[in-house]
Formats: structure tokens, C-alpha cells, sequence
């Protein structure tokens, strides 16, 4: 036997309701001691990573002690350029809406490290390949706050 | 008080580099911040949506299985024990019996509160046995509260309800 469904009895959408809400969310996200250290340099256009003063271990970003064998590091000078070791062409923001222009990101294995870093990589998209040569672009000297973006972007060098 | 600053001592190697917060204002410390704004909307399905209503006019409904014989509150549509569609409407008393209840010191952001606030799960007469909600006691002490406690509802003016839970505005004991 097929009971009536008691839904149909008494649907008014207009009765139904919904809640609303918010969830609060705020942070702040020091960069530590080696991170500190980057940016600082960063923004007098130097590059920096952690070598290792045991293994010689060149750590990108920047660590203050080695991970393998827990030894300290040492802060070396690089040249912030690199080579491509993967990339993705994005043509969709992060709330999926169309972009005008696709964004580029890459992994970049900076040269004279054992690190890499996940940047925006300013080229044309049937250009790019795996084993590019490119380098950083910094925001103005005045601009510079300490972060992430003061890079711009990768270009190819 | 279960609540405040305690003293946590950390061996030394775990001794991190403190800051303070005016490292971050003058700029001392490089850091990153980021407040999201996460929103969200509930739905509230059929039966809670006609309970919400019937709030506002100080009324508590429930709904009825009539292969099993129970009233369901708060209601639901449909009787997850005999797996079908409920039967009917019925309203509730808005008097109780409390279940069991817990003291609560501090506030949902952690604060600490300067009253604690009673919360209790209230069974709600005219229901089926152990059928109720979660609500806060008022009028009443910690330390007078107890399970089996009869509390009664304490609405809000008319003209304030507004179809939430918070048209309660609390459960005061009686008799």
C-alpha cells in the first residue's frame, strides 16, 4: 500500500524559512624567524635561503634548522631566479568566474637551492614549458610591505 | 573557576621568540592576516520552518506518527522510526521536565561570562517521553537546579517575537 505523502498536505513555500549566519574568522600568520629574515631581505632586493651547516642542505624558503639532521642553518645569498618544474594555466578565478587574461603558476626550483617556490609566472601560455628559465619582478621598493607580493610575478629571464 | 590565565611552563627547548603586539603595528615582524568573510544560509525544512511560526505566536507544535504513536518535538516530517511520512500536527504544553542540564561560565567565544547561564535539555509535557529541546533556565540558581526540575517557558512580548528559539527567552522552574 502507497501512503499519501504528508508533504503534499501542507507545502506553502512562503511558510518555510531559513537561517542566516556568519562565521567569524580572523588571523594573523607571523612569518617566524627565517621567514622574517626572507622578507626583510626582500624588501632590499635580496634573495635569501638557509643552507645547512652540516649536510649543506640549501633550504628555500628559508629554515632555521635542518630538517634532516637537525643541525643549524646559515642564511646564503641567492639570485631569486629559477627554472619551471610544473605549471597550470588558470582560466577561471577562485570563485570560478572567467578570467580575461589566464593566470599562470608555476613551481620554480630556484637556482642554488634544494627549495622551490609557487609564484604567478607573467608569460604567454602556449610559450611556457618545464625547464623555463625565469625570474622574479618585485613591486616598487616603496611598496613593499613583507610579503609574498612584493614578488609580482615570474618572468622569463 | 575553571576559567583564566594559567601559568604552562614548556621545557626550554620549546621556547619560542615572543612578540608582542605593537612588533606587528611598528612593523617589527613580518606577518600575514586575513579575515574571511564565511556566510552561510540554513534551510530550514518543512516541520522546523511551521515550529519557527508558531513560535512567534507562543505556541510550541509537534507532529504525530500514527503507526507508532508518538509526538515528536521538536517536529520533524517524517517518523524515522516506522520510516514513513507523520500523520498530523499537535501542539505541546510549553511547561517541561529538565533531563539533565550543564553550567556554563563562559561564553561561546570562550569569554568568561559574568553570570554563568544554565543550559539544560528540557522534555516537554505533552510529548512523547524524552522528546524536547536545548534551552537556557533563568530565574533560578546553579545550585538549586536539578534533573526533574518542572520549568515553564518565559516568552517574549509579542510585538518582539520573531520566529526564533530566542522568542523563549528562558525556562523558569514552577511549582
Amino acid at each position: 500500500m502507497i501512503k499519501m505523502v504528508f508533504n503534499e498536505k501542507i507545502v506553502n513555500p512562503t511558510e518555510l524559512r531559513h537561517w542566516e549566519g556568519k562565521i567569524e574568522l580572523y588571523w594573523i600568520y607571523t612569518s617566524g624567524k627565517a621567514g622574517d629574515e626572507f622578507f626583510k631581505a626582500l624588501k632590499e632586493d635580496r634573495f635569501i635561503a638557509a643552507k645547512c651547516k652540516k649536510c649543506g642542505k640549501v633550504y628555500f624558503p628559508p629554515r632555521i634548522y635542518c630538517e634532516y639532521d637537525f643541525s643549524e642553518t646559515e642564511y646564503v645569498d641567492i639570485s631569486g631566479e629559477g627554472t619551471v618544474r610544473a605549471f597550470t594555466v588558470a582560466r577561471l578565478d577562485k570563485d570560478e568566474k572567467p578570467l580575461e587574461k589566464p593566470e599562470i603558476y608555476a613551481i620554480i626550483d630556484l637556482d642554488g637551492t634544494d627549495g622551490c617556490i609557487i609564484h604567478l609566472l607573467d608569460a604567454n601560455p602556449e610559450e611556457v614549458y618545464i625547464g623555463m628559465k625565469v625570474r622574479p619582478v618585485l613591486k616598487d621598493k616603496s611598496e613593499r610591505e613583507g610579503k609574498i607580493t612584493d614578488i609580482v610575478c615570474y618572468k622569463p629571464s | 573557576m575553571a576559567v583564566g590565565k594559567k601559568d604552562i611552563s614548556c621545557p626550554p627547548e620549546a621556547i619560542g621568540t615572543p612578540i608582542k603586539e605593537e612588533d606587528l603595528k611598528k612593523g617589527k615582524v613580518t606577518y600575514y592576516e586575513d579575515h574571511p568573510d564565511i556566510r552561510y544560509a540554513w534551510t530550514a525544512g518543512q516541520a522546523i520552518s511551521r515550529f519557527l511560526n508558531e513560535l512567534k505566536k507562543g505556541r510550541l507544535i509537534a507532529t504525530k506518527c500514527n503507526e507508532c504513536g508518538r509526538i515528536m518535538f521538536p517536529p520533524r516530517i517524517f517518523c524515522e522510526l516506522c520510516f514513513k511520512p507523520i500523520d498530523d500536527w499537535v501542539y505541546v504544553k510549553d511547561t517541561g521536565v529538565v533531563q539533565t542540564f550543564s553550567i556554563s561560565y563562559i561564553d561561546p567565544d570562550a569569554r568568561p561570562l559574568p553570570e554563568p547561564i544554565i543550559v539544560a535539555v528540557i522534555a516537554v509535557d505533552g510529548a512523547s517521553p524524552k522528546m524536547g529541546i536545548m534551552h537556557i533556565l533563568g530565574e533560578v540558581k546553579p545550585e538549586d537546579v536539578y534533573i526533574g526540575m518542572k520549568v515553564k517557558a518565559v516568552w517574549k512580548d509579542e510585538k518582539e517575537r520573531e520566529g526564533a528559539i530566542t522568542d523563549i527567552k528562558y525556562w523558569k522552574p514552577v511549582g
